[in-house]
């Protein structure tokens, strides 16, 4: 038996690291029928592959489509296990909320999506805003959740001083340190992070995963 | 010379067939109701919230566009696109600056705008001068025209117009063409829809408003293969035809026989660090845009010199040269990316010199060869034969030396080991073109508007500010 249940999770972590959704969805219900723990479906399963291709992103053997198809695959069989958390009553513990929007004036999404599905993947609340939000609809969403977290990216480097704004705003408000600002995207760099006083940038979606851990205090999660 | 054909004939038709199929049958998301009302007036037909373009209507579009436009600059150069002619302009909308002195990078600064055109003035295998860099102060919604607006003073060189984003900006831009006397059909402006096959509310009305002005629509889709496109280079450039078109087909509906440059900006997407840019592929996606540009019998702008590189290094030459080799090969009608570093988001003075050096030896590849009476040469060969066997003496020699046989470079390195150690000091090529560029930089005068066209721009330009106010609010 338990070497049928190392067998299950491993294959759960190989679905996730190949991309498979349906696999992971079947795999998901199985778990379920046979009565394993949703948390232990979640943490010994299928976050040991989004862990993996993470960690292969990060050296350089991964490719960013495999990564994305591993968090969709992540997303999908955590669809289906919520259901089964709340039956028992329990949810899984969640690493935070983050924010994420495209700053106004931008219509790119691509980036963001991924870093969303990165973060949905290794445990944090998204909401994601979508592209081209003022200031004001990004704060005020991360009030209204109670946010830990705003992550805002810029494609265009005309509309990277957006980023400036938000984290201007925030201050006039009061509300740093309680939101922490990531701040992401093709124009963006360290020392513009550093400029306009945000908590943390990342160049990809994995390094976001690492910063937003950092940023709620959870790094060695 | 035979252009370099990456498709056969065959292969064009069916990307042409999938290019129809697409913006047929799949469409373009479309919900700008003032441009939806003319195109579904002309027998467009929606799928959800996606406009579906007829092949009839999508060809005849093609067939009334202008497709030879002519650019003019303020020294009166008239540039005709789709000449025959392959033209070279510089990359545009940069955000750093690479010291080639110091090995550093800085933000751009308003100096560096300045100093960037005045360069790009200098040198002559750059045709058309589009605006440089983007100084990290300016507000987005007046970017492309403070660009544009410091281009003017500093080159009298045909100026190609700024990549727009909003249709406030057409007006102002057509204003400050008209103060250096040129003409709306004389002036490009572009406008880049969001792949995939998206046209934003803001992108249709800046359409219409290019339309009404009478510019020339040079727009530049940018798909990246493998993210907002097929990872497939061939899905890749049906995709960015369709997002090439698609406005087209509004504005020649609007305004029959307006300018069009047929251009592509596809770029595959690096897997690892998803960045896109500098690789072959991007030199190929280039040729095979050409290809397809010509079959509609446009004029075609393709990306030239494009690198990944940080410094003036062995990846940076050899990205560049292949990547602008390849659609001027193809046939390119105009190539973009003089000065071009880190897949665009730098530049460098040093870089314009070296790509100046660069598009020399690319005209010479696209100058070919000639297989006449005069350049077989066998008259000569006899005549030297018969006497002292020795072609430096000969007249055809120089004769066509001075005709350009060779491309002969000032910047490359091609001297001996020695003579390089002991009085080339072991300079290199860039080595070369950092000097050129600082002696340019001090030397090099531009020609200066009259104060009261000076005065003029401001005016434009602030009123442009107090409009965008304006614009913001809404």
């Amino acid at each position: 038996m338990t070497e049928d249940l190392d067998k299950l999770y491993k294959d759960m972590a190989q679905c996730i690291i190949e991309g498979e959704s349906e696999v992971a969805i079947e795999l998901a219900k199985k778990s379920i029928e046979i009565g394993l723990h949703p948390l232990d479906t979640i943490t010994k399963g299928f976050v040991v592959g989004v862990n993996y291709i993470g960690d292969q992103f990060g050296a350089g053997e991964a490719f960013l489509p495999e990564l994305v198809m591993a968090g969709e695959a992540m997303k999908a069989a955590v669809a289906v296990l919520e259901p089964e958390l709340l039956k028992l009553g329990e949810a899984r513990e969640m690493m935070g909320k983050v924010v994420l929007a495209t700053v106004e004036g931008d219509i790119h999404e691509i980036g963001k999506t991924l870093v969303g599905t990165m973060l949905s993947a290794s445990g944090f609340e998204v909401t994601d805003l979508g592209v081209d939000q003022p200031a004001d609809k990004i704060i005020g969403k991360a009030l209204e959740i109670d946010a830990q977290i705003i992550g805002m990216s810029a494609l265009l480097t005309t509309t990277m001083v957006r980023q400036r704004e938000v984290i201007e705003e925030l201050d006039k408000e009061g509300l740093r340190p309680r939101i922490k600002v990531m701040v992401g995207g093709a124009p963006i760099t360290r020392d513009w992070a550093t400029k306009i006083k945000a908590d943390g940038y990342s160049e990809d979606a994995v390094g976001a995963v690492k910063l937003a851990k950092e940023l709620v205090g959870k790094a060695d999660q | 010379m035979p252009y370099l054909k990456f498709l056969s004939d065959e292969e064009v038709k069916a990307m042409h067939d999938a290019t129809m199929k697409v913006m047929s049958e799949v469409g373009i998301i479309w919900t700008h109701q003032p441009s939806l009302d003319i195109l579904l007036g002309a027998g467009c037909t929606m799928n959800g919230n996606r406009v579906c373009m007829p092949e009839d209507l999508i060809m005849d579009s093609v067939a009334k566009a202008n497709k030879r436009p002519e650019i003019r600059g303020r020294n009166g150069t008239v540039n005709k696109i789709g000449s025959g002619e392959l033209f070279f302009h510089n990359l545009g909308g940069a955000r750093d600056v690479f010291d080639a002195r110091t090995g550093t990078h800085h933000a751009a600064t308003h100096e560096d705008c300045v100093n960037a055109t005045r360069v790009l003035d200098a040198l002559p295998n750059c045709n058309n001068v589009t605006p440089f860099f983007t100084p990290p102060d300016v507000e987005n919604e007046m970017m492309a025209l403070y660009m544009y607006r410091h281009t003017l003073s500093h080159t009298t060189k045909p100026v190609q117009g700024p990549g727009i984003q909003f249709g406030h900006e057409v007006k102002y831009a057509v204003e400050m063409a008209a103060v250096i006397g040129i003409q709306p059909h004389e002036l490009t402006l572009s406008l880049s829809p969001v792949s995939p096959l998206t046209m934003h509310d803001v992108a249709a009305q800046a359409i219409m408003d290019m339309a009404n002005a009478g510019v020339i629509h040079a727009n530049l889709p940018a798909p990246t293969g493998g993210a907002t496109s097929p990872m497939t280079i061939t899905g890749s450039l049906v995709q960015q035809s369709a997002e090439s078109l698609a406005p087209l087909v509004l504005a020649q509906i609007m305004n029959p026989g307006c300018g069009v440059i047929y251009c592509g900006r596809l770029g595959l997407l690096e897997p690892r660090t998803g960045l896109i840019w500098g690789g072959v592929e991007l030199g190929i996606s280039s040729a095979a845009t050409v290809q397809l540009g010509h079959y509609y019998g446009f004029s075609v702008n393709v990306y030239g010199f494009s690198t990944n590189a940080h410094t003036l290094d062995a990846q940076n030459a050899f990205e560049r040269g292949l990547n602008a080799s390849l659609p001027a090969l193809a046939g390119a009608d105009e190539l973009s990316g003089i000065g071009e570093m880190e897949a665009g988001v730098m530049g460098s003075f040093a870089q314009m010199v070296l790509d100046n050096e660069l598009a020399k030896s690319v005209h010479r590849q696209r100058q070919g060869l000639s297989a006449d009476a005069e350049h077989l040469a066998v008259e000569v060969i006899n005549t030297v034969m018969n006497t002292n066997r020795n072609y430096l003496a000969s007249k055809h020699t120089l004769k066509h030396l001075r005709a350009g046989e060779m491309a002969l470079t000032k910047l490359a390195e091609r001297n001996s080991w020695d003579t390089w150690e002991d009085k080339m000091s072991r300079k290199q090529m860039a080595d070369y073109a950092t000097d050129e560029a600082e002696r340019i930089l001090h030397e090099h005068v531009v020609e200066p508007l009259e104060p009261q066209q000076e005065a003029e721009l401001d005016k434009i330009m602030a009123a442009a500010e107090k409009e965008t106010v304006k614009v913001k609010k809404k």
